[in-house]
């Protein structure tokens, strides 16, 4: 029990931010889950941080008001990139939605009003633990939910192939735009979360490493399950703390290798729900084998 | 009026500059399909290795430029190997090329910092041409003209290579469907090794430019090239390498402008402006053809 309070202590933080950016992931999932490889996620985080940030501090609404007015301002900001980009096709579309990373920062380093500019913006409030922990555990209930929901069978069928799912009667377009307003709630909410984990937040919180550090757990984790991400946020955000204790001299590097090893022997991520589907095939087939032999 | 002129031909060298890293990474872009977050890294060491071979090796500073560029191609060929080709014989698409492109950024990130002892390192002066040259009235430097003419090459070069030659057809064909390129007859594997090292010989030779021309050997070079270079990709049409360089040049000089006239605060605002309207307004960038896919 000692050794388990000791940990805590330890990594405290470290936990807390793995939960962030499990939020972060799951929305980065939302569109991928359909097909589309979107960095937007960083923006609407954003949104919901400043947002969140700036109605704590100004009208003074509580923690949970907070978060889900930050889940309205990022499903507003997914709506409206959904409706600008979603013509474009999908190498385009990533281009598309690194560059606007890259306005975000500007426009929030421009307009000092809103966003503190330059000097940032110190969140006068924090978030417990316990609230992260159920605030985690609601929005992956909604995703496993949406999984088993028509929705979540219309949205895999769009991303294995367009075509055929509209064939289907699926309007991919309209699957893709419910995509992204999705990806908006939760990123927003994420957004609102590391500004209450952070208690301060500037231009260089909501920019290009966080881009990365989401699509990187999310592709690590496994884009085909709601539960990849989750673990794979976890896994990115221990990452450089476990690296620091048995490397610390070259913690990034050996990151990195990490990062580079994972990928390339387990392309689709950490948790495949077509491996684990193989796998019990396989066994079923053993055991009948066995069964004919008797 | 001179200053005015001077200003806008400093602006077209560092756009020039801009494109010049742009066009290798739209050709990675365009012609292998991979998103590369560790484009920038290879313009980093190209000027990092250039600068040893200046400092400690005592080579001219020519020299210097042909080692960075051939170090900026090896780099990228083994990124490529390690990093790409075994995804690619899995079919993996691009999404997993995109992540164990962000694995190695960040591992040649962190070895450049060591390189360079976290510190950022210049080209001693008189090591590289930074005299300057009179055009009438006016002063330009010697480096930035040099530039400009090097964009000017590589972007016909690489442009009539893409569009007139035999391994052009190719790599063209290998960015529309590698499988059935190979079936055409095209070596797929030898194309995507050359255009790999094509990618970051061009962008080598503009990390070793930039950095005698802002003095700065560090792995923030390849940061700046990177996020600069993407803009000029997205507003020029990846596929489209005079889209790149027209799009790189008209940055460079609005940035240059703006600083001088406007306020430096606002230069990235303007560059990034730029960006957003052409998303919205022509998302296929200046040259960009409309684009047909299976429906």
């Amino acid at each position: 029990m000692e050794t388990l309070l000791d940990l805590w202590a330890a990594y405290g933080s470290t936990i807390a931010f793995a939960m962030v950016n499990a939020l972060f992931a799951l929305s980065t999932y939302a569109v991928l889950s359909t097909g589309v490889l979107s960095f937007t996620t960083v923006v609407f985080a954003a949104v919901g941080g400043f947002l969140a940030a700036q109605s704590v501090a100004h009208l003074g609404i509580g923690l949970w008001p907070a978060f889900a007015l930050a889940g309205i301002g990022g499903a507003v900001a997914g709506s409206v990139v959904a409706a600008a980009f979603l013509k474009l096709d999908s190498h385009w579309m990533a281009l598309a939605s690194l560059a606007l990373v890259l306005i975000t920062r500007v426009t929030v380093l421009n307009t000092p009003l809103l966003t503190g500019g330059v000097n940032g913006l110190v969140v006068p409030m924090s978030v417990p633990m316990g609230d992260l922990v159920i605030l985690l555990a609601l929005v992956a209930a909604v995703f496993w939910r949406l999984h088993r929901s028509w929705y979540g069978l219309a949205a895999r069928a769009v991303r294995e192939d367009a075509a055929v799912a509209s064939t289907m009667g699926i309007p991919p377009r309209g699957i893709q735009f419910t995509a992204f307003v999705i990806s908006g709630a939760v990123g927003g909410i994420g957004g609102a979360a590391l500004a209450f984990t952070l208690q301060f937040i500037s231009p260089e919180t909501y920019f290009i490493g966080m881009a990365f550090t989401m699509i990187a757990s999310t592709v690590l984790g496994g884009s085909f399950h709601w539960f990849g991400p989750i673990v794979g946020a976890a896994v990115f955000t221990a990452l450089p703390v476990t690296m620091q204790s048995v490397l610390p001299a070259i913690e990034d590097v050996a990151k990195g290798v990490v990062l580079l090893v994972i990928m390339i022997f387990l392309p689709r991520g950490l948790v495949d729900p077509r491996a684990v589907g193989l796998r019990r095939a396989a066994r079923r087939r053993v055991s009948a084998e066995e069964g004919t032999d008797v | 009026m001179i200053l005015f002129l001077e200003q806008a031909l400093n602006g077209w060298a560092l756009g020039s500059l801009y494109a010049l890293f742009g066009i290798g990474f739209g050709l990675v872009f365009s012609t292998l399909g991979i998103l590369n977050a560790a484009h920038g890294t290879y313009a980093s060491w190209a000027a990092i290795v250039g600068y040893y071979v200046v400092e400690r090796a005592g080579l001219p500073f020519p020299v210097a430029v042909g080692v960075g560029v051939a170090a900026g191609g090896l780099l990228a060929l083994a990124v490529d190997q390690i990093a790409f080709q075994p995804l690619r014989s899995r079919k993996a698409g691009m999404l997993g090329a995109l992540i164990t492109s962000i694995a190695f950024w960040i591992i040649l990130d962190s070895l450049a910092g060591f390189a360079t002892e976290q510190q950022s390192l210049a080209f001693p002066a008189a090591s590289f041409p930074s005299g300057m040259i009179d055009i009438g009235p006016m002063k330009v430097g010697q480096l930035q003209l040099i530039i400009i003419a090097v964009l000017i090459v590589c972007t016909i070069g690489i442009h009539l290579l893409i569009q007139k030659t035999r391994l052009g057809t190719a790599m063209r064909a290998v960015g529309w469907n590698e499988v059935a390129a190979a079936l055409g007859g095209v070596n797929a594997r030898m194309v995507i090794l050359l255009t790999a090292f094509l990618a970051g010989a061009t962008s080598g030779l503009a990390g070793v430019l930039a950095g005698a021309a802002t003095s700065n050997v560090s792995f923030t070079l390849g940061e700046g090239l990177m996020l600069k270079g993407f803009a000029a990709v997205v507003v020029g049409g990846y596929d489209d390498v005079r889209g790149t360089a027209i799009a790189g040049i008209l940055l460079g000089i609005i940035e240059v402008f703006v600083a001088q006239y406007v306020s430096t605060a606002l230069r990235d605002g303007f560059t990034y402006s730029l960006l957003l309207i052409f998303l919205v307004a022509r998302p296929r960038g200046l040259f960009g053809s409309a684009g047909f896919v299976r429906a």
